[in-house]
């Protein structure tokens, strides 16, 4: 199977007449656009604001981050959600670089919403003050779940999705800057020096954890919660087979921008044919109870055996109640013999001192560490909102709150902020970006 | 900026083991070591405080409760102690003086101590103790290591984890941008082909070894068996003799229950400040069960009870400290061929 995504990197995006690309600038029709998104009758109100790399801009509450594309040959971006389904990782993509489509709430924000900051301090902590941002700043008429903690925010996060369609139409018949191609042969089908390196699979455990549909991440537009694990191709997954959810507290997430742009997977297609053999994905879940925990355990470690896996590595997309199919994933895997590594955050307390995973095993003995959930973080007030600051402290967000009797509020009066770092959007970069790590002190 | 030191009798020039007993002092100016500390900190020494190792270990409360005494409404913005290197009283010493002035005082305080001293293990997680050599042929490496690490605290510079700036571990971990911005999709991979490879590397989140006890095969038959009896849940005869410490116990003690029916309250209390004591005080027969005891070797239901009952505190005690003292307690079983033991906790 094999992906090509030509890059178009974005180095502006304005407001203009005529929604186009053109010498590197992104511009977008917003009356149009608007009018697009519109077309789901539950967006009652609506703004697209355009954020950017240095400006003193905080965005909250964002819901989910999508990188515009479009596939040339009319299938669509994001198969079982944006359009039919259809088979995903072969073929030819086109993709917009350097910027991301927000889906962002103009008043309410839920559990798994996060900030971004543009600039200043707070912008290290976010992969996201580095792109171009085009905020959809949407209210809409889902009033069943206005004051729950716990959001589907579905108008909202699939409008991200059709918008980034929507743009990537204007690079549909251009030629792109660069073209990354990603292509694996059937695994049996391998030349002698490939199949002669050690074998490697990415075991995925996307989020999955809420019973109810409409929380969790989607498999071709399927829930994962009614799910067992599959052997996936890496590219379905950079191709849009997989799309982020609503449920996770945000640092610890999966936007469906990272999915798309999967660090991990692309540094194992690198040492494809070099140092490993990477066969493939293992895609698994992360469901609550632990009988599932452990059916799903069995089916990955059956499936890494079977296919003559030497090595894995894990990832999980949370923390807290998923550590333990972190955990029970690796021991699953060293049990049968597959050396295992594991990327995943942290959650030591504001303190530091709590345990790092709620479950350990001497077995996972090679562990990345991309961050701690629940580090303090205090920034200083910024010029300009994109969304609703309040909804920091209002609304839920897992690392914000209205009031503590020590800290305050986590939204002060003049606009500056102290909250957990569980509140940054996808601030652990768990799908591979992230440059930090956990040290002792 | 100040900084006060504190230093054990030894090091004040006063006298080695017959001096242990020395009373805490307060004296202004520079004494012994602190003329180093004083030399390489950015901070000016006011004021050395002298105290015996022995008073500060027999009379730990009171000698801190002078020392802090001494310092109350004296200007300092650092409190430093030792180092203390192998001596083992000094090294508790230091950790009970520097968490005690971090409580009341909330000001950095630093020590350091070698690896091998049983204060490193006591304190290491509420102080700062800096990784110091064997003896004193290290104190200016160990002074200055502290006074490099005290001198970037009071300015505000940014502080690296311990193994980078030389202290034990406090068990906090942290999250910190590595200098060579490697993401972790990179050190995720490399990581794995270094174990596919058999090469070493290094985990970014080491597990603790589980220290497990495989559980012991049942007693065959109890009626021949001597059973004895060991809590962590402190009761002790009703003027703790043994001076076993209520949280962090190092002490333990044993008490000859062989011609007494149970523990009566009055006689016997709990001294361990981890749960409500009302219920143990008032029968502390339901901590350790010396009534049913011996009913059951009347009974005929045991062979014998050992003769002394063991007891020491759980809250707050290192796992270290809590090894040690089941060696020590177990060694006294063994002399009486103990064959089961009923440890209660709280």
């Amino acid at each position: 199977m094999k992906l090509e995504i030509g890059n178009f990197q974005v180095n502006d995006v304005v407001f203009g007449k005529k929604t186009e690309f053109s010498g590197g600038t992104l511009t977008i029709n917003k009356e149009e656009a608007m009018t697009f998104i519109k077309e789901d009758e539950h967006i009652t109100d609506l703004d697209i604001v355009i954020a950017k790399p240095g400006e003193n801009t905080r965005i909250v509450p964002v819901k989910e981050a999508v990188e515009p594309r479009i596939r040339p040959d009319g299938r669509p971006v994001f198969p079982g959600v944006t359009g039919d389904v259809e088979a995903a990782g072969e073929g030819k993509v086109h993709a917009l670089k350097g910027c991301s489509v927000l889906g962002v709430g103009m008043h309410y924000g839920s559990f798994g919403d996060g900030l971004i900051d543009m600039g200043g301090e707070g912008a290290k902590y976010t992969l996201f003050s580095e792109l171009i941002n085009i905020c959809i700043v949407a209210d809409t008429d889902e009033e069943y779940e206005r004051f729950e903690q716990q959001k589907k925010n579905t108008a909202i996060r699939m409008a991200t999705h059709r918008l980034a369609e929507y743009l990537g139409n204007t690079v549909k018949e251009l030629e792109p800057d660069t073209i990354e191609s990603f292509e694996l042969e059937p695994v049996t089908k391998r030349k002698k020096e490939i199949n002669d390196l050690q074998s490697v699979v990415l075991v995925m455990q996307p989020q999955s954890q809420m019973e109810e549909i409409g929380y969790n991440d989607l498999v071709y537009g399927w829930d994962m919660n009614k799910y067992v694990p599959t052997f996936m191709h890496p590219n379905e997954v950079l191709d849009g087979a997989m799309i982020s959810g609503s449920f996770m507290p945000s640092s610890s997430k999966w936007s469906t921008y990272d999915f798309q742009n999967f660090p991990t997977i692309k540094e194992l297609y690198k040492e494809h044919g070099k140092s490993i053999n990477f066969l493939g994905v293992i895609m698994s879940n992360l469901n609550v109870s632990l009988e599932q925990k452990k059916r799903s355990s069995i089916f990955v470690a059956q499936m890494a055996k079977s296919l003559g896996a030497d090595g894995a590595i894990v990832t999980e997309e949370g923390y807290g109640n998923p550590d333990a199919d972190y955990i029970l994933c690796i021991a699953a895997l060293e049990d049968v013999g597959v050396k295992t590594v594991g990327i995943s955050n942290e959650c030591t307390g504001r303190d530091g001192a709590s345990q790092p995973l709620v479950t350990l095993d001497e077995k996972a003995n090679a562990l990345v560490s991309t961050g701690n959930v629940s580090q303090l973080i205090e920034l200083p007030p910024a010029d300009k909102v994109i969304g609703e600051l309040e909804a920091l402290a209002r609304d839920g967000l897992s690392g914000g709150w209205a009031y503590d009797e020590i800290l305050g509020p986590s939204v002060r009066e003049d606009g500056s902020i102290i909250m957990e770092n569980n509140a940054m959007f996808c601030g652990d970069r768990i799908a591979g970006w992230s440059t930090k790590t956990m040290k002792e002190f | 900026m100040k900084a006060i030191h504190y230093i054990n009798q030894f090091f004040a020039g006063i006298g080695g083991e017959e001096k242990a007993d020395h009373k805490p002092e307060i004296r202004e100016g520079l004494v012994g070591p602190s003329l180093a500390l004083n030399s390489m900190l950015d901070a000016e020494v006011t004021h050395t405080i002298v105290c015996g190792d022995n008073y500060m270990g027999s009379n730990t409360e009171e000698a801190v409760s002078t020392i802090l005494g001494f310092l109350e409404g004296k200007e300092f913005d650092i409190f430093v102690a030792g180092p203390a290197f192998q001596a083992g009283r000094y090294g508790v010493a230091c950790g009970t003086i520097c968490k005690a002035v971090k409580e009341k005082f909330n000001v950095p305080v630093l020590t350091s101590m070698n690896e091998e001293n049983p204060g490193v293990e006591m304190f290491k997680r509420d102080v700062v103790i800096f990784k110091g050599g064997k003896s004193a042929a290290k104190l200016r490496d160990d002074v200055k290591v502290m006074a490099e690490y005290g001198n970037k605290v009071l300015t505000g510079k940014a502080l690296g984890p311990a193994d980078e700036e030389g202290y034990f571990s406090r068990g906090i971990r942290s999250q910190v941008w590595l200098e060579s911005e490697a993401t972790a999709a990179q050190r995720g991979v490399e990581m794995l082909i270094r174990k596919l490879k058999g090469e070493t590397y290094e985990t970014e989140l080491p597990i603790p070894k589980q220290d497990m006890v495989p559980i012991a095969p049942p007693i065959k038959d109890l009626s021949e068996a001597n059973i004895a009896l060991v809590t962590s849940g402190g009761i002790v005869p009703i003027d703790n003799p043994d001076r076993i410490q209520s949280a962090s116990a190092t002490r333990w003690g044993k008490y000859d229950i062989s011609d007494i029916e149970n523990l009566e309250s009055g006689v016997y209390k709990t001294i361990h400040a981890g749960y409500d004591p009302t219920a143990a005080d008032l029968d502390p027969d339901v901590v350790v069960p010396l009534d049913v005891m011996k009913e059951y070797l009347r009974e005929g239901r045991i062979g014998k009870l050992h003769k002394y009952f063991y007891s020491t505190v759980g809250t707050g005690t290192t796992q270290a400290e809590a090894a040690r003292m089941g060696r020590e307690i177990v060694e006294n079983l063994k002399e009486d061929k103990v064959d089961g033991v009923i440890l209660t906790s709280t």
